[in-house]
């Protein structure tokens, strides 16, 4: 459970604050997804999750325990696993077995149960079968499972990820968000920042970020159907309810909350099949 | 590649990486008052160990030749300007070879090429990992000096981490000067410094980001400075024990 109140973030008394009053609380098993333009504060929100920021105002609480105490921080780390845009940076060991071992290992647990949390990490991501080869010579989807092995080690309540799939290709992005969703199944809070609408329309939940404000928080449906508003702030939203929101301007009678192909096929079908079936009927009484 | 960990499963593979340091370091203090016999001894007794760890000589010899040019200029400057009782047929006017430079041309730069030698088996029979657990097992006792041992080995885990990291690195920077028109074949020696200066800077300043970035991933992971644990766990076993009886026994040999 994580408690934001009144959060404020400065980096620099010159600048306008990085993050200004910011109230937010996510449930355990949330699955959350944060889009926001560039330098709207993402990244600096997550930061503040897992206490590699602290608040220069207000209060970040996970379970119950105040990022602002530099004393909890361990655990904080420990409960919150973090995963980062870039994989090659972010991997410590020489081996995938060794870089899993690296999280264990700071807790000071003993090698028979790094070991085991080792084994139980990898096969949870896929990875059995590489635990000896060297991170570098993985796919980028790869290294973020890898990644994602690392924090699942030290048995996470939630995890929270910057961008995870920007540097990947296709088949990477569609691999890492499977064993994303994986995950959130199995209960883990899932916070993930994102610049692909379509990534943000599968969360249960969306938050926009616009000038260090928090400035939307609701369903992708309520969020990402506002196309003017997005487009305002300097986001695009989905091509599909771009789509669906000219046809409805067009005076069709249609849902704009379409994400995805399977239900704007569906949508669009019924309406082409409603119009033919009114032509049909028409027809003879022309004749 | 010279140097390059070869994983082979063989008697000297599966030593304790702490037994194998100790013995290259031992061997090394021993080599340095080493005799023209004993070096012949230790040489057999090399090709010996190189055989039994099932690694080629060839890679061996192989890390000898950067070290060559030097060690062949120290071989001439022992046989010619050793003083002794020249030797009949090899002197030429004032170059004289002498019964004593030719002999302690031969020990001397015999006794080099086995010290790289032995490191250079050391490092093909000993992943990277192990280097690191067994250095800081044994430096463990630098905490007296206010040295964490856990950091030196974090430190030097994460070099060896980055060597792929930088080759890589390195490559995409040459390629993208290329791609802008750099002349990478440039000749001459000012031309040479000049384009690894461009090189360098580029390189040096991608990996500091990297490793700001990298620092943040170990912090969000819950790294802190001082004592951890680890994945593998070293222990000594009945041919470790037998190693080190059997080095105590050379040390001692020597010593007397």
């Amino acid at each position: 459970m994580i408690e934001i109140k009144n959060l404020t973030y400065i980096y620099d008394t010159q600048q306008s604050p990085a993050l200004e009053n910011i109230n937010l609380s996510i449930q355990p098993g949330e699955y959350v997804a944060i889009i926001g333009p560039n330098g709207g504060g993402k990244t600096t929100l997550i930061r503040q999750l897992n206490a590699l920021l602290t608040p220069t105002q207000g209060e970040v609480w996970i379970d119950g325990l105040s990022t602002g105490n530099v004393k909890n921080h361990k655990e904080i780390r420990r409960l919150v696993g973090m995963i980062f845009q870039n994989p090659d940076n972010q991997i410590v060991g020489m081996t995938v077995e060794e870089d899993v071992a690296f999280g264990p290992g700071n807790l000071g647990l003993s090698p028979a149960e790094i070991q085991r949390r080792v084994d139980s990490a990898l096969a949870a991501v896929g990875l059995s079968e590489l635990g000896k080869r060297a991170p570098h010579a993985l796919s980028g989807g790869q290294k973020q499972r890898l990644a994602l092995a690392g924090l699942l080690a030290m048995d996470p309540k939630i995890i929270v990820l910057d961008e995870p799939t920007a540097a990947l290709d296709t088949s990477g992005q569609t691999e890492v968000f499977r064993q994303i969703e994986k995950l959130h199944q199995q209960g883990l809070t899932i916070i993930f920042i994102t610049q692909d609408m379509e990534e943000a329309a599968r969360a249960d939940r969306v938050l926009v970020l616009h000038q260090g404000r928090l400035v939307a928080d609701d369903h992708p449906a309520q969020v990402l159907t506002r196309v003017e508003w997005l487009l305002s702030l300097g986001l695009a939203p989905p091509r599909l309810v771009q789509l669906m929101c000219r046809l409805r301007e067009s005076g069709f009678d249609i849902g704009t909350d379409v994400f995805d192909v399977e239900r704007a096929c569906q949508q669009i079908s019924t309406l082409v099949t409603g119009q033919r079936q009114m032509l049909t009927d028409r027809k003879p009484r022309e004749v | 590649m010279p140097f390059q960990y070869y994983p082979l499963d063989s008697p000297v593979h599966r030593l304790d990486p702490r037994v194998k340091i100790i013995a290259v370091l031992l061997v090394s203090i021993l080599l340095l008052k080493a005799s023209l016999p004993s070096l012949a001894a230790a040489t057999v007794g090399f090709v010996f160990i190189s055989w039994a760890s099932r690694t080629p000589l060839t890679a061996v010899l192989k890390s000898l030749k950067p070290v060559l040019p030097f060690f062949i200029c120290l071989f001439i400057l022992y046989l010619f300007f050793t003083p002794g009782s020249p030797l009949p047929y090899l002197s030429f006017g004032p170059v004289q070879v002498t019964q004593e430079g030719l002999t302690m041309a031969i020990t001397q730069v015999g006794k080099f090429l086995l010290l790289v030698a032995a490191a250079s088996l050391f490092t093909m029979t000993t992943s990277p990992i192990e280097i690191t657990t067994g250095l800081e097992r044994l430096l463990r006792p630098l905490k007296v000096f206010g040295l964490s041992s856990h950091d030196l080995a974090m430190m030097i885990s994460l070099a060896f981490r980055f060597i792929p990291q930088f080759v890589i690195e390195l490559n995409s920077i040459r390629q993208a000067q290329q791609a802008r028109g750099a002349d990478l074949n440039e000749s001459g020696i000012a031309g040479k410094i000049r384009l690894m200066a461009g090189l360098a800077s580029t390189l040096a300043s991608n990996m500091f980001r990297r490793s700001d970035q990298l620092i943040d991933a170990m912090e969000a992971r819950g790294y802190h400075p001082g004592p951890r644990t680890y994945l593998n766990n070293l222990c000594f076993r009945r041919s470790d024990y037998g190693v080190l009886a059997a080095l105590t026994v050379i040390a001692v040999a020597v010593w007397l």
